[in-house]
């Protein structure tokens, strides 16, 4: 049997089981630790609450909302809990009757918790109230001290001057009290109050309320608490005022009482004898040290209770998680009732087969059960899912092209070539020594310590950075690659080998007096990369512009007669030879006769020595246009007999148009109606129409529909349980779609066009290779002389300061801009060239992906929760 | 010490590599991945090295400065270091 590659997906087999009904629970488990199998549900017209397991799976989400409780007190009273990564055995399969224990368990703890909460709250909430009194014993303390005072004041203001009506009456009515003096008090004045307590941002609203209902017939107090008082049932601070106000009158007071409630103010009890004030604050000052000891004590019982939970809480979840996820498996089995067994079709990968038998067998051996437990292939014409085996290393660029779609079954997966020229297109873009070696030793720090950045939290743009840490690893060393050929480090030069210029100064030369002209060494290039001696010159543009311009094309069109390769590749699979004819030779016949000749005409050009030969060397620009607006005709000529070339490569390419256009579909035409002819039908042409609709719901549908057996019993079909669930799948069966010419031809039509513009756009859209790294080359260039440049004008102790700070502000305008952000970008154009100049040569996507029933993948979905 | 031949001795250099590559890379599930990754790499760089060293072989202009002081002379003349 065939490896399973990353270059295409993992042979899929449909498999059966028949399990028996009492190790339903174990064998589910076992498998969802080995996670290799995708269960089809064959209940699908069964709605969640008629299943088979519905009790048990209400059971554990009880559980499970237990274990979310503990979590949230846990949270609430900051207590921590052990991560699950100190869980050695976490992988470990419970066995029933550890879950009822924990079952058991977890609602006993859940009462006892929330009866300590409960019994804390109370507490609590009788703890405020009592601090909220001791303010107002104190406060109001303090405003009767001063009110009497100020009777002495009114007392006298009265006796001395009669313009006070209001007072006038109790002057008279209590006019034999007056003698008392010492002892005067408000209730003989007939004064009543109310004190208490109200949020200070309602202290305004309250003030005009009563202003307004009592016609301002009252005389308020009031300060403010400096703590803020914590409300139990919240948590949260309240900022508090005390209040006192004194009204005339019984009805007054009542309705003060009435207005202060509905505003949320708690009304105090408060003696306006200063004597027994004093006994209240001292009772209260006792009740609230008896409180603060019957709170410590339930606080520490909780915190006791709640610590013993968190040990072992993280495991508990993953019990329940993976108990739960079982029982939600099985609901997708069919129960057979006559035989006690239970029925599962499942995907898997063929090399995993041997695997899940002897995990199977385990499993009926340590039940010590007679019943195996029988696992059969089915044969089948449904399309398996595609699954893309992917380690650590592959995992970040299988995603790049899962992003984009899932492949089709067995077609070549882009995900391979991916690894290599993702980074490099990458590199192209960001070429430079020094931020390639930035960018590469950050990707080490993070495989380095993998593990511990692993099990931290991340914020989402570490999170991005952490998972593709081998692209960027790649990213980086690409990039220093491509850095020492653009003979770039930071935007200087390297020279790691003689230059092939030498300066040849003029007579009499002054520097700042016209321009000295360099000299080539004879016969000698320079051997690796661009010559450093390019640097700063006043024509390193010009040079360095035309040499990426044609290296960005010569890329583009590697790159893409590489994708376009892939094409062949999979019309070889699927064994299309008409994609081979139709498709694949005339395009690639097109691409090379017009950018293929482009890019032999680039490289022709660089070969010739245009000066040794004494000609001017042809532009390549105009050479191209002129191919096609007036063919034949060359006026600067690149080589002897050009015209006809061209016209032989430009009549070549545009005969492809029509063959691109008319072969498939004629031929596809012409084979069915040789088959036709013969006398063949199509399967399913002319029974149901459920046969043909290729969506998952609808086949399953048509199990109920298609009673006359169209399906292909799988040969294990002797089983009456078996042949009810095969029969299903041969309602998928693909490839036999009624034949519609113009269908055919609309979608050829449009395959041509769309192939024949894109052969342009995407040549002239690699062309961002050039304008990328020459935004990045210019844009370090910059910064350098911002910053670092400026820096070295300074001599002396102030250079050493300069020199220190300004490599400050470069280095992190380094790492911030060019690598971060400029990183990002040309990752994005990267991303861009492969999703659509590349993928669009030959991928067909439209796949299903695989997605195994596996614990760890669940727990790793759901790990932020229990992190 | 780099002219035309050199192109052809690259070419021969990562064929040569890819040889091995494709021979010595580690069996297991990832010899593919290895494969691939090795090869393609070995010619990706190979290519961007050669349409590189080819712009230079014949350049149709010649590096220009007018910020030159006439001690500069030929500055780090062959090999030498402009740091």
């Amino acid at each position: 049997m065939a490896k399973d590659t990353l270059f295409r997906s993992a042979d899929m087999t449909l498999t059966q089981l028949y399990v028996a009904n009492e190790i339903g629970r174990e064998v589910v488990s076992a498998l969802g630790e080995l996670g290799t199998m995708q269960f089809r549900d064959l209940n699908p017209d069964t709605s969640a609450f008629q299943r088979t397991f519905t009790q048990e799976i209400r059971r554990l989400d009880n559980v499970e909302r237990q274990l979310t409780y503990f979590r949230h007190q846990m949270e609430k009273n900051g207590i921590g809990m052990r991560s699950i990564h100190d869980f050695s055995n976490t992988m470990a399969a419970p066995s029933a009757t550890e879950i009822d224990e924990l079952a058991d368990r977890s609602q006993s703890l859940e009462q006892r918790i929330q009866g300590l909460n409960d019994s804390y709250e109370t507490l609590k909430k009788r703890e405020t109230e009592l601090t909220e009194w001791r303010w107002v014993l104190r406060e109001a303390g303090g405003f009767f001290d001063r009110a009497r005072g100020q009777t002495e004041e009114i007392r006298q203001s009265i006796d001395s001057s009669d313009d006070a009506p209001l007072l006038r009456d109790v002057e008279q009515a209590n006019g034999s009290a007056e003698a008392g003096g010492q002892q005067q008090s408000f209730s003989v004045m007939n004064i009543g109050f109310v004190a208490g307590v109200i949020p200070r941002e309602r202290m305004g609203a309250f003030e005009r309320i009563l202003w307004r209902t009592l016609r301002g017939n009252l005389y308020m107090n009031q300060s403010e608490i400096p703590d803020p008082i914590i409300d139990p049932e919240r948590n949260e601070e309240v900022h508090k005022n005390v209040f006192v106000i004194f009204a005339h009158g019984k009805e007054i007071i009542a309705k003060i009482r009435k207005i202060s409630e509905s505003l949320g103010a708690d009304i105090y009890n408060v003696d306006e004898n200063s004597e027994l004030r004093r006994d209240q604050i001292h009772e209260v000052n006792s009740r609230l040290q008896d409180l603060s000891n019957v709170l410590g004590n339930t606080k520490r019982t909780l915190d006791a209770e709640l610590t013993q939970i968190g040990r072992s809480l993280a495991a508990w979840m993953i019990v329940i998680k993976k108990e739960k996820s079982v029982y939600q498996t099985l609901n997708r089995f069919s129960y057979d009732p006559t035989r006690k067994t239970l029925v599962a079709e499942a995907w898997a990968p063929t090399n995993s087969l041997g695997l899940i038998k002897s995990t199977l067998q385990d499993v009926n051996d340590r039940a010590g059960l007679a019943v195996p437990t029988i696992v059969n292939q089915i044969k089948t014409s449904k399309t398996p899912p595609t699954y893309n085996r992917t380690n650590k290393f592959t995992l970040g660029f299988q995603t790049i092209i899962d992003a984009y779609g899932t492949a089709k079954y067995t077609e070549v997966n882009p995900g391979l070539p991916t690894i290599v020229t993702f980074p490099f297109l990458f590199a192209v873009m960001f070429g430079d020594f020094g931020h390639g070696a930035i960018m590469a030793l950050a990707a080490t720090a993070m495989i380095y310590w993998e593990k511990p950045l692993a099990r931290g939290k991340q914020d989402e743009l570490f999170g991005m950075a952490f998972y593709g840490r081998y692209i960027m690893l790649m990213m980086g060393v690409f990039s220093m690659y491509t850095g020492l050929i653009y003979c770039d480090v930071f935007s200087k030069e390297l020279s790691l080998f003689p230059s092939m210029w030498t300066w040849n100064f003029p007579e009499g030369y002054e520097p700042g007096q016209g321009t000295v002209r360099a000299e080539r060494v004879e016969g000698y290039t320079y051997p690796f990369g661009m010559d450093w001696r390019w640097h700063d010159t006043d024509n390193d543009l010009l040079f360095s512009n035309s040499y990426k311009m044609k290296l960005s094309i010569i890329m583009g069109w590697a790159h893409m007669t590489y994708s376009l390769c892939n094409s062949f590749i999979n019309a070889r699979h699927f064994k299309t030879p008409i994609d081979i004819w139709g498709n694949f030779v005339p395009g690639m016949i097109f691409f090379q006769s017009i950018f293929g000749y482009l890019v032999f005409t680039i490289i022709y050009k660089w070969c010739i020595d245009w000066y040794a030969i004494g000609q001017s060397p042809p532009g390549l620009l105009n050479m191209l246009i002129y191919m096609f607006l007036q063919p034949g005709t060359v006026e600067e000529e690149l080589y002897g007999g050009q015209g006809t070339v061209q016209v032989v490569l430009v009549l070549l390419a545009v005969v492809q148009v029509p063959v691109l256009l008319f072969l498939k579909p004629f031929y596809l035409r012409w084979e069915h109606n040789k088959a036709r002819a013969m006398g063949y039908r199509g399967i399913g042409e002319t029974t149901t129409v459920s046969a043909l609709d290729g969506d998952d719901e609808d086949e399953e549908g048509g199990h109920y529909a298609n009673g006359n057996g169209h399906g292909r019993p799988s040969a294990e079909s002797e089983m009456d349980g078996g042949a009810m669930i095969t029969q299903d799948i041969g309602g998928g069966e693909e490839g036999h779609e009624e034949f519609e010419f113009s269908e055919v031809m609309i979608h050829q039509v449009i395959h041509t066009i769309e192939f024949c513009l894109n052969c342009v756009s995407h040549t002239a859209s690699y062309l961002r290779l050039w304008a990328l790294s020459l935004a990045h080359q210019q844009l370090s260039i910059v910064l350098w002389s911002m910053t670092l440049a400026n820096a070295f004008a300074f001599d002396g102790a102030l250079g050493v300061v300069a020199i220190f700070l300004m490599f400050g502000l470069w280095f992190l305008l380094t790492v911030a801009v060019l690598v971060v952000m400029e990183g990002t970008s040309a990752m994005l154009h990267s991303l861009r060239l492969h999703w659509v100049e590349a993928m669009s040569k030959h991928f067909v996507g439209e796949g299903i992906a695989f997605e195994p029933f596996s614990f760890e993948v669940m727990l790793e979905e759901e790990m932020d929760e229990l992190m | 010490m780099a002219n035309g031949w050199s192109l052809l001795i690259s070419v021969i250099f990562i064929v040569v590599f890819c040889i091995v590559a494709w021979f010595f890379s580690p069996k297991g599930e990832n010899q593919t991945v290895w494969r691939s990754t090795l090869v393609l790499s070995a010619w990706s760089c190979w290519l961007m090295w050669a349409i590189t060293f080819l712009a230079q072989w014949h350049p149709l202009i010649n590096p220009e400065r007018s910020d030159l002081r006439p001690e500069y002379v030929n500055g780090p003349v062959k090999g030498g270091s402009m740091f």
